[in-house]
């Protein structure tokens, strides 16, 4: 069976079990976690492409997701404007929003552009606090449900999993294309990038606004999932619980930041100790990646899988013919 | 109008203490730690736990909080700051310190518990004391001898003469005989004392609260930004600067937009001097 094979069957089973989760999910609870990690997915796949491919080290997003999500609630809540026109708007808007935080905090260096983004998630709050009549303010506003054939869970799940399949798609497309391989080099040398004609700063832009449009639509989609929302709902360790994921999952790949979001999400609801521990297990967790493996697990796998089965080298050792050189030598002389 | 400049000189003061704790990390190690606000919350909590829980005196508390700084600076160089710098990458420390800031105050709220608690008096004074009133004097006295005694250190001690070697260049340094590695572990230390010193100082006006961290090392670093990375009468500066432009915003469209104000101070300082007030032309980060 060669790599290929092995490719397509495991995506097959992949999809198969993904498609028929609803069908094997022991009770609703798991339901809803499934479609929590779908949610969170559409996100971080967005993210990825500015954490993982273009690496700024947005810490954020939070921010993004919040005013995708009071959009969405206001929007198709309050003024009762169609739940499936609103999550495209609030698509629209995080992408705004998204184009307004990242004109000016793209050109700042690692370190200050991570302080603008995280300032950028604490303003937020502080707006949807202040602005009483529009969000509720600390009270917070009711998610609504989405129409007819999604209002039940396992409607709402195929409805975000449809979603998040198309995000991973896109998000394929950009990669593994002309865009994606910018990306990487702006990751791994913004000089020589600019040097040979990346467009640096449109092509982070690129990224960013198109993380933005993610995490609006995820916010819409996470604003009917939790049925309320409250500003306590979008605390900054959440925008920490994003970032871990990507970095846990080893930068420059879609299915290793896949990973870690399903691991993290499910692994302190299945194991109770670690949800009383809650955002200090993520800090130990990125602490111990970023001393052991700063590539991520996927990495460490890939390290792993060359231990157990070395790749073959051939050698062909070169034997001199000593007649042949030593006639050469003589003939010059 | 008094009370609106006082109170905000005082919070302007913690912000510039935090960010002189930033420039002696910064001196030695060229990084800027997402720690260094959860240092002065340590302090503060460490300072109330000693004071009001185990009822000591407060030199005992002022003691606990600075080792209790001291050692969490210690802690950022062993785990967060040495092994990243040896790979070179300039991404790491940040992920590393993040990690460790969020690590601290998860701790910190498990174990103190989530709620703001007051911090204790320290010198015995009525409640009406109005501007006269300690909790807006410890801090701005503490942050001015903060100042003072850095200066100092740096102008007139070898240890100092050595920091300001390395911040100019780490490298020649070494090549002179410096160890550099165990400067920068005292440069944390250091910092991490100073830390606490200041958030032990300016606890009755923030309370020992475990979510402090984040904010502080926000606020502080908005402060550095616009005095100029590297420069302790810059932090100063900056630190006035913010506090004031904070309260006199809340003073008058009151206090809901305080975090905006502030992003909105560094942006516009970013653009105008992108290498702060007294910052070196040279060291130009954007």
């Amino acid at each position: 069976m060669n790599s290929q094979t092995t490719k397509v069957l495991s995506l097959l089973v992949g999809a198969i079990l993904i498609a028929t989760l609803p069908f094997w999910a022991g009770d609703q609870y798991q339901l809803h976690l499934a479609a929590l990690i779908a949610v969170y997915w559409i996100l971080i796949a967005g993210l990825n492409l500015v954490v993982g491919f273009t690496g700024q080290l947005s810490i954020g997003h939070v921010g993004l997701l919040s005013i995708g999500s009071y959009t969405f609630a206001i929007l198709a809540g309050k003024m009762g404007v169609d739940p499936t026109l609103s999550v495209f708007v609030s698509g629209l808007l995080g992408g705004l929003c998204g184009l307004a935080l990242g004109l000016p905090s793209l050109r700042l260096p690692g370190f200050y552009f991570a302080m603008a983004t995280m300032a950028f998630s604490m303003i937020v709050n502080e707006i949807v606090l202040a602005q009483v009549d529009l969000t509720g303010g600390g009270i917070g506003l009711p998610g609504p449900m989405f129409p007819k054939p999604f209002d039940s869970p396992i409607g709402f799940y195929y409805l975000v999993t449809a979603i998040a399949l198309f995000v991973t798609w896109l998000t394929w497309n950009i990669a593994r294309r002309m865009w994606g391989r910018a990306f990487i080099s702006i990751r791994d040398n913004p000089v020589a990038a600019q040097a040979v004609g990346v467009p640096v700063f449109k092509a982070k832009l690129l990224a960013f606004v198109f993380s933005g449009i993610t995490a609006g639509v995820s916010g819409a989609v996470f604003a009917s999932l939790q049925s309320y929302i409250t500003p306590d709902t979008f605390v900054f360790e959440l925008s920490m619980f994003f970032f871990v994921c990507i970095i846990i999952g080893g930068r420059g790949s879609i299915i290793g930041p896949f990973l870690g979001t399903v691991v993290l999400t499910a692994l302190p609801e299945l194991v109770s100790p670690l949800a009383k521990l809650g955002n200090f297990f993520y800090g130990l967790l990125l602490l111990v990646v970023v001393l052991v493996v700063p590539e991520g697990i996927g990495r460490m796998f890939e390290i792993i899988s060359e231990r157990l089965r070395p790749r073959i080298v051939h050698r062909e050792p070169i034997t001199p013919d000593l007649n042949r050189l030593a006639k050469a030598l003589k003939g010059h002389e | 109008m008094l009370t609106v400049i006082v109170t905000g000189l005082a919070i302007g003061m913690l912000y510039a203490s935090i960010a002189l704790v930033y420039n002696v990390m910064f001196s030695t190690s060229k990084v800027l730690s997402v720690t260094t606000g959860h240092l002065s919350m340590v302090g503060g909590v460490f300072g109330a736990y000693i004071i009001s829980v185990l009822q000591m005196h407060w030199l005992w508390g002022l003691l606990g909080a600075v080792l209790a700084g001291a050692t969490f600076g210690w802690l950022t160089d062993v785990l967060a700051i040495r092994r990243v710098l040896a790979r070179s990458d300039e991404h790491l420390w940040l992920l590393s310190t993040l990690a460790l800031a969020t690590m601290v105050q998860q701790g910190v709220g498990l174990w103190w518990g989530t709620e703001p608690k007051p911090f204790p008096r320290l010198i015995t004074q009525e409640f009406g004391a109005g501007l006269m009133d300690q909790k807006f004097w410890l801090p701005i006295g503490m942050a001015i001898v903060m100042t003072i005694g850095l200066e100092f250190f740096y102008r007139k001690t070898m240890y100092g003469k050595v920091f300001i070697a390395m911040s100019e260049d780490a490298f020649a340094a070494r090549a002179r005989g410096v160890s550099t590695d165990k400067i920068r572990l005292l440069s944390y230390v250091l910092s991490g004392a100073l830390g606490g010193l200041a958030g032990f100082a300016a606890g009755q006006l923030t309370f020992a609260f475990f979510a402090l961290g984040h904010t502080l090392t926000l606020l502080g670093f908005i402060a550095l930004a616009v005095g100029g990375l590297g420069s302790n009468i810059g932090a100063l500066i900056g630190g006035a600067a913010l506090g004031l432009l904070n309260s006199f915003a809340s003073y008058y469209f009151g206090g809901e937009y305080q975090q905006t104000i502030a992003v909105g101070l560094l942006m516009v300082v970013l653009l105008i001097k992108p290498e702060g007030l007294l910052g070196a032309k040279n060291v130009r980060p954007v």
